[in-house]
């Protein structure tokens, strides 16, 4: 049985080894954690939420070196061009123990965040290294006590552009090599939260006993970190604006653990991509039925104004039942 | 009490399940051929990594054992079926081959085996039936909870390589068969007390087994965990492409996640996809849903230095699966992928 310094985990595998073939990247992205975040939903509750922090941009945790303050939620996005050579550098202290899963991103095993074949980052730096060969959408995570890890919050969105289509003009946006263009982006992950898993701490369960990580009763559902129950129709981080004649990208992460149906409203998406690979025909629909952790890549084209309300449903592992329902809306002008 | 043929799995009923080759072996026959197979519905325990014992049920190799899931049958189109099921408890039971396609008939039924009785089903299987199917007992809504189910492989006539007549090829080929487990279900039939009317599942399990992370008592014992059963676990140099089977005998539906490479996706619920989506998360639907994909064992196309070898895991995306009686996470269903 392996423990932390505390003595409160077990079966955690600390580490924080030198990258195997480490080389200089071509993109750096550096993450620390936090763990002590918060969310307000629309009825005036709150949570507590972890996540990643942005080193390079400041974010140290907020409560200095003890990454015991807050942070953005979803975690900062990573973006990237396919063939880059790509450093996440991943910082935690001495207090507990973290991972990034580039999910969908296919390294080799010490790259891959998994801590039981590799280690979970504790007390140290580890660096990530990875060269991803296929655009499309993805996400990161956290590895490490993953049902409660990512329950509290701690991923955020993985692009990986493609390389520039030749004879593109510059800004052209592709949604993969020689794939259909973009003028607008939705990335839209979609996740529900249990208010009583928020209550426990990073180990919670590892050693046994019944802390209830096997029945996830959510009573909020949010799209990107938004309330769906009203915020994300307006909010302008989930809400899309975009003018008629321009071509929409929705990039939708199935980021909570039950099923979920997406409908777009009466729109019909062309789905072109799903998990960060390319379908080898367009699929023509109005809503999609997704488990998680899949995403899929939808073009939407509006053939006139107007405002359309996408709604994503959350149901129940063994029933089926909806549990509950976000909602954002496409705004045409 | 249904005490009559108790047994205990993991021991006699892993001892038979051990005697394969680690994959499901096939050879192809020019000439169809009569399947003949005995099943014992047996009943027993089954520890779960948390030391709590629970009651469950099977389709067992012999008297003596105690199978969950059952030993995997594999047979080819024009092959004749004939299996008896000798039901070793008190109480009736039936078995039941389901239908290819989700709303298919079952391919046959034994009808009621009485507590003591046996049934002999006899079942010729036409040409255009090449697929992966569950084998379980629906005499009651629950009993498939249990444990009493197992895979059914049919083959295209002649062929080792094609899950039907034109699929894409693979060398290697195993079933995952997944249960979740609600110890107040199994309680209530041991005792005879009512069933619960809302189940929450507490242990999740892949052919039977949870995985065993590194540290626990019975890591990397192919008779105890489910990343080291050769059964289970997906193993194999670059270019091995390996057909899993994927079934879903339990009551929840799962998001199957593979690290490493993305999955051929075939079939979905017995029909083939209109095309082959390469995805790294396939939704195996409950109510017995199933699943075919080719992991095809490329080098991971990310790794930067390249690489062809490494451990990597299947896991269940929904993440409640990866746990054992409420916590002891990395105690799921889960395997380990292996690039030798």
């Amino acid at each position: 049985m392996s423990t932390n310094g505390n003595g409160n985990a077990c079966y955690v595998y600390p580490g924080a080894p030198a990258t195997p073939g480490f080389v200089t990247p071509d993109v750096l992205f550096q993450r620390g954690i936090y763990m002590n975040g918060s969310m307000t939903f629309d009825d005036g509750k709150s949570v507590t939420i972890w996540g990643f922090t942005d080193l390079a941009a400041g974010g140290g945790g907020g409560g200095g070196g003890d990454q015991m303050g807050g942070g953005s939620f979803p975690s900062p996005a990573i973006r990237v061009t396919e063939g880059q050579i790509v450093h996440t550098s991943l910082s935690v202290n001495m207090m507990w123990m973290h991972t990034i899963h580039h999910h969908g991103i296919e390294p080799s095993t010490e790259n891959d965040g998994v801590g039981h074949l590799s280690w979970d980052v504790y007390n140290g730096t580890y660096t990530y290294q990875w060269r991803p060969q296929h655009a499309g959408t993805y996400f990161y995570h956290c590895h490490v006590n993953t049902p409660l890890h990512a329950e509290m919050g701690m991923y955020g969105a993985l692009i990986v552009d493609p390389k520039p289509t030749p004879g593109d003009p510059a800004g052209t946006k592709r949604a993969f090599y020689n794939g259909p263009t973009y003028d607008v982006e939705a990335i839209w992950a979609c996740d529900e939260i249990d208010p009583a898993w928020h209550t426990l701490p990073w180990y919670a369960g590892t050693c046994g006993g019944d802390v209830g990580l096997n029945n996830l009763n959510p009573r909020y559902f949010i799209i990107t970190g938004v309330d769906g129950a009203s915020s994300a129709l307006t909010n302008p981080a989930v809400a899309v604006n975009m003018k008629l004649g321009q071509t929409l990208l929705v990039r939708y992460i199935c980021a909570g653990f039950y099923p979920q149906k997406i409908s777009f409203g009466g729109l019909i998406a062309s789905v072109v991509a799903s998990d960060g690979r390319p379908l080898p025909a367009a699929w023509n629909t109005g809503a999609i039925e997704a488990h998680s952790a899949e995403r899929y890549d939808c073009i939407i084209k509006p053939t006139s104004t107007g405002i359309w309300t996408v709604s994503i449903q959350y149901l129940h592992w063994r029933t089926g039942a909806v549990l509950g329902t976000a909602k954002t809306r496409i705004n045409v002008t | 009490m249904e005490r009559r043929g108790f047994l205990k799995a993991g021991t006699a009923g892993f001892a038979s399940l051990m005697t394969g080759t680690g994959l499901l072996s096939w050879a192809p026959r020019a000439e169809a051929a009569t399947i003949n197979k005995t099943l014992y519905i047996t009943a027993g325990t089954q520890t779960m990594p948390d030391g709590v014992s629970i009651y469950v049920k099977g389709f067992s190799d012999s008297s003596a054992d105690l199978n969950v899931p059952a030993t995997p049958i594999i047979c080819q189109e024009g092959d004749t079926l004939q299996i008896t099921i000798i039901n070793r408890l008190a109480v009736t039971h039936n078995f039941v081959i389901g239908g290819l396609k989700a709303g298919d008939p079952p391919l046959v039924s034994s009808g009621d085996i009485a507590g003591g009785g046996s049934k002999t089903i006899t079942y010729t299987i036409p040409t255009g039936k090449a697929g992966s199917y569950l084998f379980y007992d629906n005499k009651t809504s629950y009993n498939v909870f249990l444990g009493l189910h197992g895979g059914l492989a049919i083959m295209p006539a002649g062929s080792s390589n094609q899950l039907y007549s034109g699929s894409p090829t693979f060398v290697k080929q195993l079933f995952w068969v997944f249960n979740d487990i609600d110890p107040a279900l199994n309680n209530a039939v041991q005792n005879g007390t009512a069933v619960p009317t809302s189940l929450t599942p507490r242990y999740f399990t892949i052919n039977g087994q949870t995985s065993l992370p590194p540290g626990a008592v019975g890591f990397d014992d192919p008779t105890k965990d489910a990343m080291a059963n050769p059964e289970t676990q997906l193993a194999g140099s670059v270019g091995d492409r390996t057909l899993v089977r994927m079934l879903n005998a339990g009551m929840c539906s799962h998001a199957v996640h593979t690290h490493a490479n993305h999955m051929e996706w075939l079939t979905d619920r017995g029909t083939v996809r209109p095309s082959v989506w390469k995805k790294d998360v396939l939704y195996l639907r409950n109510q017995l849903g199933k699943i075919d994909a080719i992991y095809p064992f490329e080098a991971p196309p990310d790794a930067y230095p390249p690489v062809t070898t490494g451990h990597f895991p299947m896991h269940l995306h929904d993440e409640m699966s990866q746990t054992a009686g409420g916590g002891l996470y990395l105690f799921g269903a889960m395997t380990d992928i292996v690039f030798k």
